[in-house]
């Protein structure tokens, strides 16, 4: 590779020249680059979309401790064949789920970067009862403050509180309030499952717009729901959110090495949901892969054609003196170009269609009015669709560059 | 009478044989003579006889199969490509017989070619030699025109002045009169001899019309790829010192 002067004026002459095989050729380059951007973009944003519906509301990574499955006898490694077990099969009463050391860890995992939020949880199923009607419902029982991050549940409040509920008041969701007739500042009673008795007052209301928050879930302070399930001062979990949701299985099985806990990811819980998603990526990811090699292609034919029609101003130059390498730069320069001008129109198309699209607002099915498109240009992927773009360009210029730089003078001169 | 001058080129002992598969076409045999400064020399012979592979020797743009090849006192035989190219970049120009200008450019970025190669600030200084030459050639109107706007034999003017432009110590045109009809041809001859003698460049030029062979310096015959003569090399103008 040799830039000068020279080489440079020469492939930017040639397509100047040849404008009209250029332009077409930066516009095969635009539209993949704007596919790129636009895909990405829109197909994530409702990707993203589908997450936050099904993971939108639970933490990313729960941290819970170890299950300690028993073993029969008649399991056990070392048993001679055709023993005789004679007993009675019963359930054993199984290890408390919980964790007593949970403020350092907490603490452990506040200081990693990666963890956006670290949020202690006892979770549990309590009875609540309302005069003389009762319902099983989920409890979860939080640092409201630390939790909402996870849960968002503040903006989605019809009534009173929930980042400041104070102990001794429960957050509830709008359907299970409309079904025992609840309303802000009623008494509760819950019940727990060693019978464990609590009164407590409705802080809030809320109407989520996810069914399970809003139909059998209610939120506590931490502490009531640890004497609710006779806790003591141990909790049942800690939920983790981090940063990109979709690397919480590699982050979880990271983690999975370093605690003595067992450690679930919200997509080893959700693997449909996970695997609908990776089909439609990888789907999307072929079309791409397709346009890109079409737009490589596109270049490549075109300086193909300009290698052959030029078959005999190349020879000359040679023979005046140009080198090899010159000959080959001046038509990598040309994919290049090809290929960045072709960036520079895909990508502000690209963002001019995704902000149009941004700006549509339609009414929901709970007759809110929001955007159509959940979209957030990512600069990061305009930077590698333009790298991808122009990386194309360069290796479809690569071979008939070579060519060129491989044509001999002295069959040009005979004039063959 | 030995010459002390340093030739602008030599050749020595030089062969060529074609190879092609089992195919052997011996085509030059022991051919040597030397060019000197500003000497008009015209290549003769018929079809066949190995004119445009001696060029093309001289040229380095073919290899010699034996013999060597000096370009003002230095061997090039034994250069790779890259210093090929850079020996004809500096030092030689090239006339075709056809002018194969660059359809892109202009009649004067044409001309200067082989200075943009050298870069910005040769091209720039050797502009305006080269428009007073394209000037001088009756081109001076049409030096924003691209080639297709000209005729053939202003074509092959502008060939020529393009050739002069890296100031080069030899000028190679293989029959560059013969893609034209006489009239033109003669305008082209008759600048090329006129160039030599203001410029003191040697010229090298293959042809099949006796007339201009005629009113060469010098002439070299060639029959059978064997120099049946080899001129004589116009004296030094020993009085010019
Ligand atoms: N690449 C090649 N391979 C084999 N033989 C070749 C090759 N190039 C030229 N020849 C042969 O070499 C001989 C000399 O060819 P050359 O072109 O040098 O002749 P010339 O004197 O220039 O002829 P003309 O006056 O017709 O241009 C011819 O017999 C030709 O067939
Ligand atoms: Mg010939």
């Amino acid at each position: 590779m040799k830039l000068s002067y020279f080489t440079l004026s020469v492939a930017l002459r040639h397509l100047r020249y040849g404008v009209g095989q250029s332009l077409l050729t930066i516009g095969v380059v635009a539209i993949s680059v704007l596919l790129i951007v636009y895909l990405r973009t829109t197909i994530g944003g409702s990707q993203v979309r589908i997450v936050q519906n099904v993971a939108g509301a639970i933490p990313h990574i729960i941290v819970e401790p170890a299950e300690r499955t028993p073993i029969g006898a008649w399991n056990l490694p070392g048993n001679a064949p055709d023993t005789l077990f004679v007993g009675e099969a019963s359930s054993l009463p199984r290890a408390q789920d919980k964790i007593e050391d949970w403020k350092q860890w907490v603490e452990a995992f506040g200081k990693d970067p990666q963890f956006t939020v670290v949020s202690p949880v006892v979770a549990g199923n309590v009875f609540l009862f309302r005069g003389a009607r009762r319902q099983a419902v989920r409890m979860a029982a939080v640092v409201p403050e630390i939790h909402d991050a996870i849960v968002d549940i503040e903006v989605d409040l019809l009534e009173g509180n929930f980042k400041r509920l104070p102990p001794g008041e429960v957050a509830i969701g709008f359907k299970l309030a409309r079904k025992f007739g609840i309303r802000l500042r009623d008494k509760l009673r819950l019940v727990g499952p060693g019978d464990r008795t609590l009164t407590v007052t409705v802080g809030g209301i809320y109407s989520t717009g996810a069914g399970a928050l809003d139909d059998d879930q209610l939120f506590l302070n931490l502490r009531d729901g640890q004497s609710l399930l006779e806790l003591g001062s141990a909790i049942s979990l800690i939920g983790l959110r981090i940063d990109d949701l979709f690397q919480a299985e590699a982050v979880a099985t990271a983690l999975r090495s370093r605690v003595p806990f067992k450690v679930r990811s919200w997509i080893t819980d959700n693997p449909s949901v996970f695997f609908t998603i990776d089909s439609q990526n990888q789907t999307i990811n072929l079309v791409l892969i397709s346009t890109i090699i079409a737009a490589g292609f596109g270049i490549a034919s075109v300086l193909i054609l300009s290698v052959t029609t030029k078959f005999r101003e190349i020879g000359i130059l040679k023979a005046m003196g140009a080198t090899p390498p010159e000959i080959q730069t001046i038509f990598v320069i040309e994919g290049f170009l090809l290929a960045v001008v072709g960036c520079l129109v895909g990508i502000p198309a690209g963002i001019a269609l995704l902000k149009a699209l941004a700006s549509i607002r339609v009414p929901g099915p709970d007759g809110r009015i929001r955007e159509l498109f959940l979209i957030e240009i990512d600069p990061g992927l305009l930077a590698f669709a333009a790298g991808v773009a122009i990386t194309v360009g360069v290796i479809a210029a690569f071979f008939p560059a070579r060519r060129a730089a491989k044509i001999d003078p002295m069959s040009v001169i005979r004039g063959s | 009478m030995a010459d002390t001058r340093t030739p602008v080129i030599e050749l020595a002992g030089i062969g060529k044989t074609y190879v092609s598969g089992d195919v052997q076409t011996p085509v030059l045999f022991d051919v040597g003579f030397r060019i000197y400064p500003g000497e008009f020399v015209a290549i003769v012979g018929g079809s066949g006889s190995g004119k445009t592979t001696l060029l093309n020797i001289m040229g380095l743009l073919d290899r010699p199969s034996t013999g060597k090849v000096m370009v003002e006192g230095r061997e090039v035989s034994n250069l790779d490509e890259q210093g090929r190219a850079e020996v004809r970049r500096d030092r030689l120009g090239f006339i075709f017989q056809f002018h194969y200008l660059l359809p892109e450019f202009t009649v004067i970025e044409n001309a200067l070619m082989p200075c943009r190669m050298k870069g910005p600030k040769y091209e720039a200084a050797e502009e305006p030699r080269m428009r007073a030459l394209l000037d001088l050639v009756g081109l001076g109107e049409k030096l924003r025109n691209r080639p297709s706007q000209l005729s053939g034999g202003q074509q092959q003017r502008v060939a020529v002045v393009r050739s002069l432009a890296n100031n080069p110590a030899l000028v190679l045109a293989d029959e560059p009169t013969g893609n034209l009809d006489s009239r033109s041809g003669r305008i082209v001859f008759d600048l090329m001899k006129s160039l030599s003698r203001e410029s003191g460049i040697a010229f090298v030029m293959v042809t099949h019309d006796d007339d201009f062979a005629l009113e060469a310096d010098r002439v070299i015959r060639i029959r059978d790829g064997r120099i049946e003569s080899p001129g004589t090399p116009r004296p030094a103008p020993a009085e010019a010192t």
